[in-house]
């Protein structure tokens, strides 16, 4: 048992140094801007960018309008899934998981040729029609985590039941949609949109491949042609999805404290 | 004119009938219990009622109006779940208000009818709580103050007190129809449970297979069941195989036993083969008890049950249980005993499958 117990805690050291070891690097790194002593130059240099500002403001920006137009859809497919064609459950799981096999490149490149300039749906021939495909994309690369998270959200409720108790009651379907059945799955939304938040403000290929202003092609921008201010970034990045980890944790916890099954 | 009617129901999922040819009309302010084992198409048929369900044939009135082609929102029917299914999100006010908003109510007439609603379940004091924080017994009375508030037609009980524990369910179906008669709405009940139904209903519909198999007030259905599935699921009865000696004198043969029935043997022959049914509670066997007829036989076991002594008798290969109040000098037959049971004709039933 003792022994079970300190090899346990030399997996969990080692885990944590090869996790670790190269942040705190980076971020000490992040520090020596200016020579001989630690400062927050690197940061306020990131910080004053113009560039950092639009493309940190053009992802967050996108990072909403993914989680809206996500939720939109996903929340009542899950719904009409559980509640309807639960037959289709396999077939809506394995569409949601394309996304983890197919690189976002290949998906990119799919986009292109099918919405490009000269196609029947030319997407890419204005940059309206190119920010909308990007929010597209987005809620592809985020349909696993998001799904996942509302179905599983659903499950915790009966919601055959609710929606067959509302209905009695007189209620249509956007009455059931919005006030039965939308702020029971809050948690399970919230978490998706975490997730949708993390993932949209550090994703490269499509952003780049569109060639749209985001934050992860300026992250690689900086990173190719300045020193510290990369580091920096990575530890802002870093922060970012940490800060969403978090709050998932926050509004899982607080799903928990108020049960209310039925 | 009935005020629900049901008529000629069907309704298959498949190739699978689940209610085969289902008639029914209830009175308005009359509660109905429809009970039966799983599977016999009970709350299908409620669920139809609901409009959760659409019959494959047949047709659903409601006072004078078909409800066939009326969606569950456009019925007006108030329902109550077995999974009290109260809006986890909605506190108490906000959940028996819901039905009321959904409907456009005023402010003013709202906060009236769920204050009026919840002091008839007795939680006006439990406005503000959430379900989470509420007992089953609790969620429950909520759940039918939700479905009462908006002034249904028709009140729809599918198994609400099942998942609830004895003491709580005895206590809320006694309360479900105070209310009930209170308020004179007409009320469908769905059960399983056979003390339920027929402790609190009007009438009761026993349902076998998809079909009503009798319906008829809980005295009826308890005392004269006219099928052998109704006889073996309402209460406990004994199943005597007789023989018909002659059928113009309507007398049977159990065992060495001849006894004259009350009840018409119909086109029987004698020698044919007879199913005649005795409740456990109908014999004594008191020397000076009243009856008209008797059966003798050997005791098989008896048992001391408390308020009760059971004993199983052997009459001609037939076993016979019958029930007799316990008394402080009560002796308890010995197996192998010769005695005799003695009742009156009048309480045998003869079971025509």
């Amino acid at each position: 048992m003792k022994v079970h117990k300190i090899f346990a805690w030399i997996a969990i050291t080692i885990g944590a140094i090869y996790f670790f070891v190269p942040l705190i690097g980076t971020f000490e790194f992040s520090l020596r801007m200016r020579r001989g002593v630690y400062s927050f130059d690197a940061y306020q240099s990131v910080f004053t960018d113009a560039q950092f500002r639009a493309t940190f403001g053009f992802s967050m920006l996108m990072a909403l309008v993914t989680i809206v137009v996500g939720m939109l859809l996903i929340v009542p497919t899950a719904y009409w899934v559980r509640l309807r064609l639960p037959q289709m459950r396999p077939v809506v799981e394995f569409i949601t998981l394309l996304p983890l096999v197919i690189p976002a490149i290949v998906i990119v490149f799919g986009y292109l040729r099918l919405y490009n300039s000269s196609s029947w749906i030319p997407f890419t021939g204005s940059t309206q029609g190119t920010n909308i495909l990007l929010t597209f994309s987005y809620v592809t690369l985020a349909l696993p985590y998001m799904y996942r998270s509302v179905d599983t959200a659903m499950r915790t409720i009966d919601v055959r039941t609710l929606t067959e108790a509302a209905e009695i009651l007189g209620a249509k379907w956007p009455t059931i949609m919005f006030r039965c059945i939308f702020p029971n799955v809050m948690s399970g939304v919230l978490s998706g949109a975490f997730i949708t938040f993390a993932i949209v403000m550090g994703e490269f290929t499509m952003a780049a491949l569109l060639n749209r202003p985001a934050f992860g092609p300026y992250l690689q921008l900086v990173g190719a042609n300045k020193a510290y201010e990369p580091s920096a970034l990575a530890v802002i990045a870093f922060a970012i999805t940490w800060l969403s980890m978090g709050l998932i944790q926050l509004v899982s916890r607080f799903g928990k404290l108020s049960p209310a099954r039925p | 004119m009935s005020f629900l009617v049901l008529e000629s129901i069907k309704k298959s999922f498949g190739q699978t009938q689940v209610v085969k040819d289902f008639n029914m009309s209830i009175e308005k302010g009359e509660f109905v219990s429809f009970l039966g084992p799983s599977g016999c198409g009970k709350t299908t048929v409620l669920r139809m009622i609901a409009g959760f369900e659409s019959p494959s044939d047949g047709a659903i009135s409601i006072n004078g109006r078909n409800q066939n082609a009326l969606k569950t929102n456009q019925r007006n029917i108030g329902m109550v779940f077995q999974a009290y299914a109260l809006f986890p999100n909605m506190n108490v006010f906000d959940n028996v208000a819901f039905g009321l908003k959904v409907a456009g109510k005023s402010k003013t007439e709202i906060e009236t009818r769920v204050k009026e609603m919840l002091k008839l379940i007795s939680l006006d004091h439990l406005a503000d709580r959430y379900p989470y924080q509420m007992s089953g017994g609790q969620q429950q009375r909520v759940a039918l103050a939700r479905a009462l508030a908006p002034k249904p037609q028709v009140l729809l009980l599918d198994e609400p007190l099942s998942a609830l524990d004895a003491k709580i369910r005895v206590s809320l179906r006694e309360e479900i129809r105070e209310i009930q008669r209170r308020l004179g709405i007409t009320t469908v009940f769905v059960t399983h449970d056979q003390e339920e139904a027929l402790s609190i209903s009007d009438r009761v519909v026993v349902m076998n297979a998809g079909r009503a198999d009798q319906i008829g007030t809980p005295s009826e259905i308890y005392n004269r069941p006219t099928t052998r599935f109704v006889a073996s699921f309402v209460g406990t009865l004994n199943i005597i195989e007789a023989t018909v000696v002659d059928p113009a004198a309507n007398t049977v043969k159990v065992g060495e036993n001849t006894i004259r029935l009350r009840e018409s043997i119909g086109a029987l022959k004698g020698g044919d083969k007879l199913s005649i049914a005795l409740r456990p509670e109908a014999g004594s066997l008191l020397e000076n008890a009243k009856g008209d007829t008797s059966l003798t036989g050997q005791v098989l076991s008896s048992h001391f049950l408390g308020s009760v002594i059971r004993t199983k008798l052997d009459v001609g290969g037939n076993q016979i249980s019958f029930d007799m109040f316990n008394s402080p000098d009560a002796v308890l037959p010995q197996s192998g005993e010769t005695l005799t049971l003695r009742f009156n004709a009048h309480d045998f039933l003869i079971i025509r499958d």
